[in-house]
């Protein structure tokens, strides 16, 4: 007992230690300055950001972090004016969507590697592809802080009761899994003769036909090996590889009957919560609710339906310096860099995980106070998340996207149909955007 | 002359004593103006200006260059080619769709309940009241309450309808036409009570002597609405009108809650249109160019509506 005690203590002693050493570490040893600091975090992760704001000015008297809380869309209409003049705020937060535009349009400014070896900020800390997330053209431009991602959900009780012991994993077992948890109003199974799949009692999978829908169709592709845009950032969401996996989803509803038709997000998160269907994919900002309502619930990495890859679709938030005028202060985007490598770093990050947000690296992944959670279902894979990045028209890919899922899902037209239409006038919006970025 | 008028001859007078008098220089109206002038030039003219310089040119704010393009803007919505010419005019078509089928209902059904509301009945009071309280809501609270209302699967009409009724349910907002039922519906229920209260306070400005010599002379309620009341309701029918018909021309929170624009962008209103092109696609000239086309749609318009009125008050219509 004494010596498990002992041990114990040395091992905490030993890390806290380690994080102490850190901490206190860090690569600004400059004159006083003073930093401004813009970021959209104005619900109830505000008192989390403000809190570690102000542990670290207690902490680095020689910088001043001054934070300015505001939501993101203001942030994204006035980001362009303010760097135009001058006046940029020295440390922005920037979200996945609008990155990689800001980036594109010079808004923002390239890390060097030199600048972020000398700030202490390794890249390897963090998930690969989420730290990839904030890149272009070969060049990094962000640092992640905030990462949310699509999972999936599952009601235990109603797997139980339909038999199903294992969550489904790959397309295989999917799809017997949801045929298991599927029933109609007469309690029989798809393909019982009698079986009327316009009166599902119980379901397999949740499929639905807004934006959130379609990042399951996004997983589904990249899983596949395609991919929402080419090499040359035109789109290309219409490959053989794509087809084929939104195919697979859009039989589960129209040929599998193991998926409500014409369902809406809400409907879906009803019936989740009334234990009528087995899996939910959706992001995982719907923990909360789950867990207050008491649910027998668990949450999944998203099944691997493609054949190539484990991938699902991440949100994330990234520490950006942006773009200064002549003549700006050295120090300050030394300190700026200093400031965010101690925001990022494992300490920190394990506290921003309050806020909601998943850990954006492993280190803070393999933190014991995950254990229990349901949340941790997932985070063997989050290095496998992936943001819709990289290239500068995302509402010009997207939309279409998200519109084509919607025309494939509803069955208003074929998928690769659904899929034709949406590329060509997500191309034609793109040769038109390019004329902006030459 | 003795054929002059007795004010003529006052004139002159008057006119010395505004010059001279208390009355200041004649400047003093420019300087009451001043302020708004003021606020005039930075809000209104400016912008304009600006949105037009924007709309001419290949314009981001962070672009090292802002080349003229001239028209291009313009031109790219009248070649069928491109998406914003196909979008901004269907658009155009869904907004100009929804003004025709809900301004009828607005002032029709406001004018109904004011008639029935007008009228001492038991509990009038809270009528009025009920009936204008949805008006304080703000836009996204009515769109999320009525997008439950027609939800697909959950919704309450289509629980009435397979429940009470063993209908098959309908996916209004997922299906093209249907999807406009939930926007138009809670439009009127949302902003019926604004009309109705005007159409009230006509009412009320209605002397009761007309009905009460109508009524000897033995006329239908039918015929006491039709000769008294809709005609001496006009000025206000058309106050109604020109107002409802602009609030519906800037149709846009109703359907970016309930429907998103969706199905197949089949609700998509103009101002929504917009928005997206300027703020999802970050195409500001090609948006800047969309809103003066659609603020010339809208002149047009209400240079006619002003006409209507015009006439109205030489007492010709």
């Amino acid at each position: 007992m004494n010596r498990t005690l002992t041990v114990t203590a040395l091992l905490l002693a030993a890390g806290l230690g380690g994080v102490a050493a850190a901490q206190t570490q860090t690569s600004y040893k400059g004159p006083k300055v003073t930093l401004t600091y813009l970021h959209g975090f104005t619900g109830a992760d505000r008192p989390v950001m403000e809190r570690l704001i102000a542990q670290f000015n207690a902490a680095h008297p020689n910088i001043q972090v001054r934070a300015q809380a505001q939501p993101w869309g203001t942030t994204w209409q006035q980001l362009p004016s303010l760097v135009a003049s001058g006046r940029a705020p020295d440390v922005v937060v920037i979200n996945e969507d609008q990155i990689t535009n800001f980036i594109a349009r010079g808004a923002v400014s390239p890390l060097t590697n030199a600048e972020l070896q000398s700030a202490g900020i390794s890249k390897s800390r963090f998930y690969g592809p989420l730290f990839k997330t904030a890149d272009y053209e070969g060049k990094s431009y962000g640092v992640p802080i905030s990462s949310v991602a699509y999972v999936m959900f599952y009601n235990k009780d109603l797997m139980k009761k339909s038999g199903v012991t294992k969550v489904p994993t790959n397309r295989t077992e999917l799809l017997a899994a949801a045929r298991a948890c599927t029933t109609d109003r007469s309690g029989r199974k798809p393909g019982q003769a009698g079986f009327d799949p316009k009166a599902l009692n119980t379901w397999g999978i949740s499929l639905y036909n807004n934006w959130v829908g379609s990042r399951l169709a996004y997983a589904a592709i990249l899983q596949n090996g395609g991919s929402l845009v080419d090499k040359n950032l035109n789109a290309s969401f219409n490959s053989p590889q794509a087809v084929e996996a939104v195919q697979f989803l859009v039989d589960l509803v129209q040929k599998q009957n193991v998926a409500r038709p014409n369902s809406t997000e809400e409907a879906e998160l009803a019936a989740f919560s009334q234990g009528k269907v087995c899996f939910f994919p959706s992001g995982q900002w719907y923990l909360d609710r789950f867990e207050q309502q008491k649910m027998n619930f668990g949450v999944a990495f998203v099944p691997r339906v493609g054949t190539k890859q484990d991938a699902a679709w991440g949100g994330s938030s990234h520490l950006t310096l942006p773009k200064q005028r002549a003549g700006y202060d050295a120090n300050k985007r030394r300190a700026a860099l200093a400031f965010v490598n101690w925001m990022t770093s494992p300490n920190q990050n394990l506290a921003w995980t309050e806020a909601g947000s998943l850990p954006v690296m492993p280190a803070v992944a393999n933190n014991k106070k995950f254990e229990n959670r349901p949340i941790a279902g997932v985070f063997e894979k989050l290095g496998n998340i992936y943001a819709t990045s990289g290239f500068p028209w995302g509402g010009q890919v997207l939309g279409p996207f998200d519109n084509a899922w919607a025309n494939a899902y509803s069955g208003k037209q074929s998928v690769k149909a659904a899929l034709d239409a949406g590329v060509s006038e997500a191309n034609k919006q793109i040769q038109q955007a390019r004329k902006t970025f030459q | 002359m003795s054929l002059s008028l007795p004010g003529e001859a006052a004139r002159p007078r008057e006119g010395r004593r505004r010059r001279g008098g208390r009355e200041g220089s004649a400047l003093t109206p420019y300087l009451y103006l001043l302020p708004f002038m003021a606020l005039f030039l930075v809000f209104v003219v400016y912008p304009v200006g600006y949105g037009l310089f924007v709309s001419l040119h290949r314009w981001d704010l962070l672009a090292e260059t802002r080349p003229f393009v001239g028209l291009e803007y313009y031109r790219n919505l009248f070649d069928p080619e491109t998406p914003q010419s196909q979008f901004f005019w269907n658009s155009m078509k869904n907004t100009g769709f929804f003004t025709l089928v809900s301004v009828p209902l607005l002032i029709g059904t406001s004018l109904g309940l004011a008639l029935l509301l007008h009228r001492p009945i038991f509990g009038r009071a809270f009528f009025r009241s009920v009936f204008f309280l949805p008006g304080i809501l703000t836009v996204s609270v009515m769109g999320i309450l009525w997008r439950w209302m027609f939800d697909n699967q959950i919704g309450l009409v289509n629980a009435v309808r397979t429940d009470l009724l063993g209908m098959q349910p309908l996916p209004f907002l997922s299906t093209e036409g249907l999807a406009w039922v939930p926007i138009i519906v809670g439009t009127v229920w949302w902003t019926i009570g604004f009309n109705m209260t005007l159409y009230l306070a006509g009412l009320g400005n209605i002397s009761q002597s007309y009905y009460e010599a109508a009524e000897i002379d033995g006329a239908t309620p039918w015929a006491k609405f039709r000769f008294i009341t809709w005609p001496l309701l006009a000025p206000v029918t058309l106050f109604v009108f020109v107002t409802t018909v602009l609030a519906s021309f800037q149709l846009f929170g109703q359907t970016l809650v309930i429907t998103a624009g969706g199905p197949n962008r089949t609700t998509q209103s103009t101002i929504q249109y917009i928005t997206e092109e300027a703020f999802s696609n970050n195409q500001f000239s090609s948006a800047s160019a969309m809103a003066f086309l659609f603020g010339l749609v809208m002149l047009i318009f209400t240079y006619l509506q002003f006409r209507i009125m015009a006439r109205d008050a030489r007492g010709e219509n």
